[in-house]
């Protein structure tokens, strides 16, 4: 694939992303870490006949997102931790109603205000369930300044295959570093753009959600001919509220079922020296960088140590990690919360005896603690 | 090359950042690897800033500086001065601003500490605040000689709009001028 060079941050490279994979519509409100992708895109889509909207605050900001969905287009917004917690609602109804989105989440210290200006990794367990119900979420994470743009383009191919909400984690560190990526050209891009399914037969055969168990409702979009209904309720193969005891549990059984069944599409990790590995560290994100580098002087020294990277975190790598974990008896995960993923780690692995490396302070952890932390195991 | 490290420091508002992001810019323009990350408090303005930027032939992972790796740091405001020195390697070079920042008789010990009034320079001489940034980064450069003086001053006029391309170069040569005199005059005692 031909690529090409930009020097920018991870922030500006995620908008550039969205407009790169066919985005038109973007709706949010300006937090910080993430603001300065409202301000790209707000510059980038009006250019191409797209839109921007700065909304009255977060909820508003998700709800025209989603609604700008339903009508067929790709549709971003972009936020922080305390943004999805007022997002989660409009989330869930996402979920249920299977409109695809795509939400960067750029994450900064919490709970709560927290520490706006700071990195954090706190968002992982909240990226997997920020609404109520059972739904399985599709979680991506950049872990450097190329995957900013690459993951966020993955997201909305994925949201329009899987139909529904896919996050994409940024933190602090990456939306604001800046330097060299090479990425993708836009042609490559547009090239790749997998865009949703339509059915295309007749009106009155037409059941968006009357689909397999292992597939995605197919939403044809708004004002072409075709009718259905959106609701958060359970409902049935029309959209319709229903209560039908098979239809309520077939419907939510397929909400899991059709990320379930496709996994290894979904999957993405990177291994980094794992090959002779003996000492297995798990870390993604920002974090993954300092691991690099600790990585670099272990080896130096004579340490075998090797990174395990999930670039999706949900659903978790975990036959990946399993493959590792039966091999490698020292196992550390490096996480800027307290060990949000190093229980997903220990379901994965069957393992209790996986060691953690954690900061919860807006510091980012550097690659000496985790030299250190490693000679200790 | 061997890694240079280097620390700018400030007050929000007074424009470190992009004086890092030129740097880094120009580094990869040569075909190397450079990286500028920001921290700084969720005051909008008057809050400490640090900038660090790592210049490398080799790739570089980790964004930030490491304590006590820091060659160089160059400082406009003593709360930050305070705050961020120790990340500078013992024998490492700190340029101040002496109308603002203050080092203990220890500092002046323990680094090479040069004062160099950037912001009157770049208010009194240039004759606009703003390019106290450029001043910054003549003056990084000249101690460091991490760049090609032309590489670098031509990365510095595409990021700023051309109408100011004029004083932006006074800036740069007048942070030369001053930083040669400093390296000619050594270290305060």
């Amino acid at each position: 694939m031909s690529t090409r060079e930009i020097i920018s941050t991870g922030n500006d490279l995620a908008a550039r992303a969205a407009v790169d994979a066919g985005c038109k519509f973007f709706a949010g409100y300006p937090i910080t870490p993430s603001s300065e992708i409202m301000h790209t895109i707000s510059d980038l889509l009006p250019k191409i006949g797209g839109a921007a909207i700065q909304m009255e605050d977060e909820i508003a900001g998700v709800a025209a997102a989603i609604g700008a969905s339903m009508s067929g287009v790709r549709s971003l917004t972009a936020t922080s931790g305390p943004g999805i917690s007022l997002k989660a609602e409009n989330l869930g109804l996402a979920q249920m109603t299977e409109v695809p989105l795509v939400v960067v989440n750029v994450m900064r210290g919490g709970p709560s205000t927290g520490l706006p200006t700071r990195v954090s990794q706190g968002d992982v367990a909240q990226a997997k369930n920020p609404s109520h119900g059972d739904y399985k979420s599709i979680t991506l994470c950049a872990g450097n300044l190329a995957e900013c743009y690459t993951e966020t383009v993955r997201a909305f191919n994925l949201a329009d295959r899987f139909m529904q909400p896919v996050f994409v984690l940024l933190d602090e560190t990456l939306g604001h570093m800046h330097g060299k990526a090479d990425i993708p050209t836009a042609e490559a891009i547009k090239s790749g753009i997998k865009p949703r399914k339509t059915f295309d037969g007749p009106a009155e055969e037409y059941h968006p959600y009357g689909v397999a168990q292992d597939e995605p409702a197919v939403l044809n979009p708004m004002f072409k001919g075709y009718r259905y209904h959106f609701t958060g309720l359970h409902h049935d193969k029309n959209g319709f509220p229903t209560e039908e005891i098979e239809t309520c549990r077939l419907l939510i059984e397929r909400l899991f079922n059709k990320v379930e069944a496709h996994q290894e599409e979904i999957d993405s990790y990177e291994e980094f020296m794992m090959d002779d590995a003996e000492v297995m560290i798990v870390a993604y994100g920002s974090v993954s960088l300092a691991a690099k580098e600790a990585i670099r002087h272990l080896r130096a020294e004579g340490v075998k140590a090797g990174l395990f990277r999930p670039i999706t975190l949900w659903p978790s790598p975990a036959k990946a990690i399993k493959k590792h974990t039966d091999k490698i008896k020292k196992v550390l995960c490096v996480e800027l919360n307290i060990g949000q993923y190093r229980d997903e780690v220990q379901r994965a692995s069957g393992r209790l005896d996986i060691e953690g490396l954690f900061k919860v302070n807006g510091r980012p952890i550097s690659p000496f603690e985790i030299v250190n932390k490693v000679k200790e195991l | 090359m061997a890694r240079t490290l280097m620390r700018f420091t400030g007050v929000g508002g007074q424009g470190v950042l992009l004086a890092g992001e030129i740097f880094a810019a120009a580094k990869i323009k040569t075909g190397g690897y450079g990286l500028k990350t920001a921290t700084y408090t969720s005051q909008v303005r008057g809050g400490p800033t640090v900038v660090d930027i790592t210049l490398d032939d080799e790739e570089i992972f980790y964004p930030y500086a490491n304590d006590g790796e820091v060659n160089f740091m160059l400082s406009v405001a003593d709360v930050s001065y305070r705050l961020f020195k120790n990340g500078v390697q013992p024998g490492g070079t700190i340029v101040i601003e002496p109308n603002l920042v203050h080092p203990t008789e220890e500092d002046k010990k323990k680094w090479n500490i040069y004062e160099i009034p950037i912001i009157t320079i770049a208010k009194e001489e240039v004759g606009n605040v703003i390019t106290q940034s450029v001043v910054a980064l003549a003056i990084a450069n000249t101690f460091t000689n991490a760049l090609d003086k032309k590489v670098l001053v031509d990365t510095m006029l595409s990021k700023v709009p051309e109408k100011v391309h004029a004083v932006n170069l006074k800036a740069y040569e007048l942070g030369e001028k001053y930083a040669k005199e400093a390296i000619a005059q050594g270290p305060a005692q």
